[in-house]
């Protein structure tokens, strides 16, 4: 077992010594900070747009909206009454960037509810949210006033509406959002998918490498082929741990020290786009347990694609079919994000190919009974049981192996008589 | 070295330091080491010799534990089973050599080190010895690929030699050096052998078998052919080649050269004649046989055939060249 631990040292150590490992170490927290800051950055940056109000009402709508727009932090906005130079010459401005936009109001706002915005980020869902609601406000309140109800009263039930949505979790009502579970999970299959795949071909060219410099006959002589393999996916996936710290700590301080990064900012009003979730214990031992599952599921397999393989190109070959099956769990995580309870997202969090990403996606989404979670575990903890096994036997032979790639029914013959 | 070593015993104790018994392998389709039987006494340079392909990388991968044979048994140190459970007392050089490329030399020396279970500290000791005694001093920072050829096959000498071991497994230890590093190689040999050590190393190269080994053993197609000491082969399958001279009176000396018992092939120049012995004649009845007949010889000698001469009589000309090796 001293040897075990002596080849978990090296790979930790040598791989932590890469460059790619400090690259990938800072890119982590750099991509955090590209997700979760960049979108906050961009809407509130939506929110000083210049706009223009064309007005070509013949009541108070078209200044009832600008005076509301004005108000608003989002906007500035200036009324002009309408022509058609007008239209044209605004047209100009906004192709020049010198102005984000221009409302065109007419009197079928306040009969049918029906604008006008034209400019240069239609479809930035913030400005034209803000600007629904706002020209919505307007046109209740004239409509209201219409019908002879007072002023005062209209202003009095102008209450903003917030819809608190709130996840319940072991019986419990949560603090978190429904927003915060869908983005928590949304990452936890990024993370997990890239994760495996990355560390998993680590596993691969470690023992691509010891086989093609033929060091690994000096070692088997020393300890167990399977002792090799074992020290050798411990040490990977203990770097990959230890990269998790590194992101889980930077990704930490980015968050508490995010108001830095938007000084003057409305957070608020972006964190209804996007929300920053919350990571309970519960969840980051699901995370855990599930990655470094599916880390040995996979490694085992990707050790053995690498122990087949006498070059570099020949493994990027052979390792094809083992990243369709991860491909395969992170793409149908999109289709499970939709409905977390549904017969195929539980089929999927059961499969042991595809639950390391299935399962804590669906943990994160939504309420999980635990005999389910229990259940998962159970069967992909026999797969890795079964998998390694097999994987370890082709890993044994084939380290040896020179030549030809063997076929499936050299495989078979290995696994049967190694 | 950094540990004492036993003094090298005058008579090597009886109990061979490996053996192997009928030990096979096969491989789809065909059988690489068949029945092999073999033993090492401590303290010697044994050579297991063949053409390519004979089997002999087949075989000290599974004396290393790292094939399994199919048939037969293997004892190293006394004990069943193959060298892993004594990996801390065994050197191994395989054939194909190689490091790891990124590492730095001494990491890599002190990896290998650990490996063979010397603690972390005593192997760096040793490795910064070893580096220094070889001229490497100044490259053990450096990483292996930023090492020439020859000064990465030090390094791997170094890294079979750290842990001081009592056997030492050399697949083809000469192949690929360059002279300068064949030199150090066959001085290291010779060094460990002085010190008590045993060394096992496998050739297809007759000449430097001939000038090194003790014992040793040929095989040809994954059999035995022969084996033992050197001199014991020598005097069993080398003594056919008789020389004679004459100093004026042959005698009967005709009647001598044509006993088939006796004489297989005779090149008689008068005064001189080149014999082959029939097999299993004795030159001494030979001699004895001329005396008689009233020959006056002014020479008489039994030649020793070479190393070489004797492995390409027992493996025949087609097998002594190079074969191709569906194992390796």
């Amino acid at each position: 077992m001293r040897k075990v631990w002596v080849v978990i040292r090296r790979e930790f150590v040598e791989r932590i010594r890469t460059r790619w490992f400090w690259v990938m170490a800072l890119l982590g927290p750099l991509f955090f900070a590209a997700v979760f800051v960049l979108p906050t950055v961009l809407a509130s940056r939506g929110g000083v747009r210049q706009i223009v109000v064309v007005d070509a009402t013949t009541g108070p709508v078209g200044a009832r909206i600008t005076h509301l727009l004005n108000d608003s932090p989002m906007f500035r906005a200036q009324r002009v009454p309408a022509s058609g130079e007008v239209v044209d010459s605004l047209t100009t401005e906004v192709e020049q960037k010198r102005l984000g936009g221009f409302l065109i109001v007419t009197d079928a706002a306040a009969d049918s509810g029906k604008a006008e915005y034209r400019g240069s980020n239609v479809s930035g869902f913030a400005t034209v949210g803000a600007l629904e609601r706002t020209i919505g406000e307007v046109v209740s309140a004239v409509r209201l006033e219409r019908e002879g109800v007072d002023p005062r009263v209209v202003a009095r039930a102008r209450i903003p509406v917030r819809l608190e949505t709130k996840k319940i979790a072991g019986g419990k009502t949560t603090g978190e959002t429904a927003a915060q579970s869908f983005s928590l999970a949304y990452f936890m299959g990024i993370i997990l998918y890239t994760a495996i795949l990355l560390y998993g071909i680590n596993v691969m060219s470690s023992v691509l490498e010891e086989k093609t410099t033929r060091i690994v006959e000096v070692l088997v002589s020393s300890l167990r082929p399977f002792q090799l393999m074992l020290g050798k996916v411990l040490g990977v996936g203990a770097v990959s741990i230890f990269q998790f710290l590194i992101w889980g700590v930077s990704a930490r301080l980015l968050f508490t020290h995010r108001p830095a990064f938007l000084t003057g900012r409305d957070v608020g009003e972006a964190d209804q786009i996007f929300q920053v979730p919350h990571v309970s214990g519960a969840t980051a031992a699901v995370f855990i347990t599930y990655f470094l599952g599916g880390f040995f599921l996979y490694s085992a397999m990707f050790a053995a694609v690498g122990a087949i393989s006498s070059s570099e190109q020949e493994a990027r070959q052979a390792q094809q079919p083992i990243s369709w099956l991860l491909v395969l769990s992170f793409v149908s995580m999109f289709g499970m994000l939709n409905d977390p309870g549904s017969a195929f997202a539980i089929t999927l969090s059961l499969i042991p190919f595809s639950s390391p990403i299935a399962m804590p996606v669906r943990w994160a989404a939504g309420n999980l009974p635990v005999s389910e979670l229990a259940l998962s575990l159970a069967i992909l903890l026999a797969a890795i049981g079964g998998v390694t096994w097999v994987a370890a036997r082709i890993y044994r032979v084939g380290i040896l192996m020179t030549g030809k790639r063997p076929n499936l029914k050299d495989l078979v013959r290995w696994i049967r008589t190694a | 070295m950094a540990s004492p070593s036993p003094s090298p015993s005058p008579s090597p104790s009886p109990t061979p330091i490996l053996i192997l018994d009928r030990v096979s392998k096969r491989f789809a389709g065909h059988t690489a080491v068949d029945e092999l039987s073999l033993s090492v006494s401590p303290g010697v340079i044994y050579g297991l010799l063949g053409p390519n392909g004979a089997g002999k990388t087949t075989t000290i991968r599974m004396i290393m534990d790292i094939l399994e044979p199919d048939g037969g048994a293997v004892r190293v140190f006394g004990e069943p089973g193959g060298g892993r459970a004594h990996s801390e007392r065994i050197g191994y050089l395989p054939e194909e050599r190689g490091l790891y490329r990124k590492m730095r030399v001494l990491d890599v020396l002190v990896f290998l080190g650990e490996m063979k279970g010397v603690d972390r500290r005593q192997s760096r000791q040793r490795a910064e010895t070893w580096l220094e005694r070889l001229g490497l001093a100044q490259w053990k920072r450096r990483r292996v690929d930023e090492l020439s050829k020859g000064m990465q096959q030090k390094v791997q000498f170094i890294s079979t030699m750290l842990h001081d071991p009592d056997l030492l497994v050399l697949d083809e230890p000469f192949s690929g050096l360059d002279p300068v590093n064949a030199q150090v190689m066959k001085d290291t040999v010779l060094d460990l052998r002085s010190r008590g050590k045993t060394i096992l190393f496998s050739t297809h190269i007759m000449e430097q078998a001939e000038k090194l080994c003790e014992q040793l053993c040929i095989i040809a197609r994954g059999r035995k052919l022969v084996d033992g000491a050197l001199s014991d082969i020598k005097r069993t399958h080398g003594g056919h080649h008789l020389v004679i001279g004459f100093d004026g009176s042959l005698g009967g000396a005709a009647q001598v050269f044509a006993d088939k018992g006796l004489v297989s092939k005779v090149d008689n120049y008068g005064q001189y004649a080149e014999l082959e012995l029939a097999s299993g004649a004795d030159p001494q009845q030979i001699l004895q046989r001329l005396v008689t007949s009233g020959a006056r010889l002014s020479k008489f000698e039994l030649q020793e055939a070479s190393l070489n001469k004797i492995f390409i009589d027992l493996v025949g000309p087609d097998a002594a060249r190079a074969e191709v090796r569906p194992d390796a």
